[in-house]
């Protein structure tokens, strides 16, 4: 895959990007993939080349469904990335995926980081972002075939305690 | 896990630069002031000092150019990758490597124009690098400077945990007070909650500016040596019990894909430290717990088992980490006021307190005297501070620690 621009960054894709190559590759046909490993069968978030919990290096990419709930967030009030300036305040939210949540420890899940956006892919507003809401991947299609996995609420009942900051 | 090297090495030596915002100098002009002045203050001359260790991201000068510069000549040398936290695990490889014969006395030294260079917030030089590799998950989504890779751990303890704003600022004032009693503090001005509360958000709901520590110019320098080699220096010995470091947690940099999220490395190192030390938490007099944010210090406090899990709050308003308290935390205002030098600026305030000799603003300072009159522009000497503990950094999945002894 090529350098793409996006937001004024570079993105720089290598082909011999073992772990995020195929990730991007299937975002921008708009699926979210995670690496399921070959040998215990165990689904892992980050997509490093080794199973955390059996070694194997063997591993396939597996389509998720892409829906989950807010587990964290922080709303960038000050960023620091000049491009991104015309966005802030916006969401960034740590998603857990409903995949695998607690398993094989109750402590673990499959959490993605991206923005929270609105339908037209802007940032949600900052006093709709609480942890425990649910959410939906959505791909942003920037150019060249580069496509960004983004989340946006759906209607769905909260998972857990709804929490967010006073304003 | 055992150590039969508790007390067997020390800290003979500190020095370190102006902390300034702008220092008009290179890292290496830097690094070489640093640590002559950590040799003068230790009474080394040049041949004496046989090792080198430094910690870098790219944005400092290597032993082997600064050995020029005040005619070392190393017979160990290494230039360490990392960030906060490496201090403390240095000291520790320092000990191993004089305990391998690779050398006697070894200077370790960080420097940095963390202002006028490669800023530490992310502007600048980092923001506009190439994104690539594990970036691709982060960066793309504005998610760039340190508060921000700490941000989630920090909103989702302030949920579970009912931690709030104006507790944060609890320690800011703290550590601002104590830095009105240093001379060299790049902010001396004592600020209240208020003054915390009412500075612009930087990351909401976890971090107000004032919450953040200080991009700083400076470089600083610890020298380590046997014991033995010790006894004729200047100084009274600073005696190394324990450290452990860099200690992680699980998934390390992936981290956040385990649970739970709030719980820090001090949660294993912190065991293994006190081990190593043969001490309680009841034994220690001074505390450095790392100020990159106010956050970072309650966290530690919790996860090193200075209160229990969720009460860190409650500690950090209790008094005990303010100078006149049980235990005061960061007396030289640390990052927060100091300045940020990745932690090493909060090793030396520590030998400084356990030779009874921190540079406050006691007319007698200089010999040792001091007032204890902790109001501002005065004393920041802890009475008798016979045990200190430093708790060091680098990411919720990455800390050292260093436990001395006078």
């Amino acid at each position: 895959m090529p350098t793409y621009e996006y937001r004024g960054q570079l993105i720089n894709i290598s082909d011999a990007d073992s772990e995020y190559r195929g990730y991007f590759e299937a975002a921008s046909e708009h699926r979210l993939v995670v690496k399921k490993c070959s040998e215990c069968g165990l689904l892992r978030g980050e997509p490093g080349p080794g199973c955390p919990w059996c070694t194997s290096l063997q591993w396939e990419w597996q389509d998720v469904s892409g829906k989950g709930t807010i587990y964290s967030y922080q709303i960038v009030a000050h960023t620091v990335v000049p491009s991104f300036r015309d966005w802030a305040p916006f969401a960034i939210v740590l998603v857990e995926l409903d995949e695998q949540r607690g398993e094989p420890d109750p402590g673990d899940g499959l959490r993605f980081t991206a923005n929270l956006v609105d339908a037209d892919m802007n940032p949600e507003l900052e006093e709709n972002v609480a942890i425990g809401k649910r959410v939906d991947v959505v791909f942003y299609d920037g150019e060249d075939g580069f496509s960004l996995p983004q989340f946006r609420l759906i209607d769905e009942p909260p998972q857990g305690t709804v929490w967010t900051h006073q304003a | 896990m055992e150590s039969n090297l508790r007390g067997k090495y020390c800290i003979v030596g500190v020095g370190e630069t102006e902390y300034s915002r702008g220092s008009g100098r290179t890292t290496r002009a830097m690094g070489a002031e640093a640590i002559r002045n950590a040799m003068n203050d230790a009474g080394l001359k040049p041949q004496d000092i046989d090792g080198m260790l430094s910690y870098h991201g790219g944005d400092s000068t290597p032993s082997t150019a600064i050995q020029y510069d005040l005619g070392l000549r190393p017979n160990f040398y290494m230039d360490c990758s990392g960030g906060g936290s490496s201090t403390e695990a240095l000291v520790g490889l320092a000990m191993g490597a004089i305990e391998a014969g690779m050398a006697d006395t070894i200077a370790i030294f960080r420097s940095m124009n963390g202002y006028s260079q490669i800023r530490i917030g992310g502007t600048g030089v980092r923001a506009a690098a190439p994104i690539g590799g594990p970036d691709l998950m982060k960066r793309p989504y504005g998610l760039i400077s340190a508060v921000q890779n700490f941000a989630f751990t920090f909103t989702r303890h302030m949920m579970e945990y009912g931690v709030t704003s104006e507790d944060l600022a609890h320690i800011k004032v703290a550590h601002s007070n104590h830095a009105s009693n240093n001379p060299k503090a790049l902010m001396k001005q004592r600020v209240t909650v208020d003054d915390v509360l009412s500075s612009r958000w930087i990351i909401r709901p976890c971090a107000h500016l004032l919450d953040c520590c200080l991009e700083t110019d400076n470089a600083t320098c610890v020298i380590v040596t046997s014991a033995e080699r010790a006894r004729d220096l200047k100084h009274k010995p600073v005696y190394i019990l324990g450290v452990q470091g860099r200690g992680t947690k699980p998934g390390g940099d992936f981290h956040y894909q385990h649970g739970p999220i709030t719980r820090v490395a001090g949660h294993y190192v912190g065991p293994r430290v006190f081990e190593l030390a043969g001490v309680t938490h009841d034994d220690v007099d001074v505390t450095g717990c790392y100020d990159a944010f106010t956050y970072t210090v309650l966290l530690q406090f919790e996860d090193y088992g200075w209160c229990e899990k969720g009460e860190g709050k409650d500690f950090v308003k209790s008094g005990v980490i303010n100078l006149g308290g049980k235990r005061p935390n960061n007396t030289s205002g640390g990052h927060l006021c100091e300045g940020y030098t990745h932690g090493m600026n909060m090793v030396i305030e520590n030998v400084r307190q356990l030779r009874g000799a921190v540079d406050d603003y006691c007319p007698q300072a200089a010999e040792g005297i001091h007032t204890y009159d902790y109001s501002e522009g005065h004393c920041r000497q802890v009475r008798d501070a016979e045990i200190s503990m430093n708790m060091g950094w680098g990411t919720p999945a990455v800390g050292s620690s260093l436990i001395m002894r006078r």
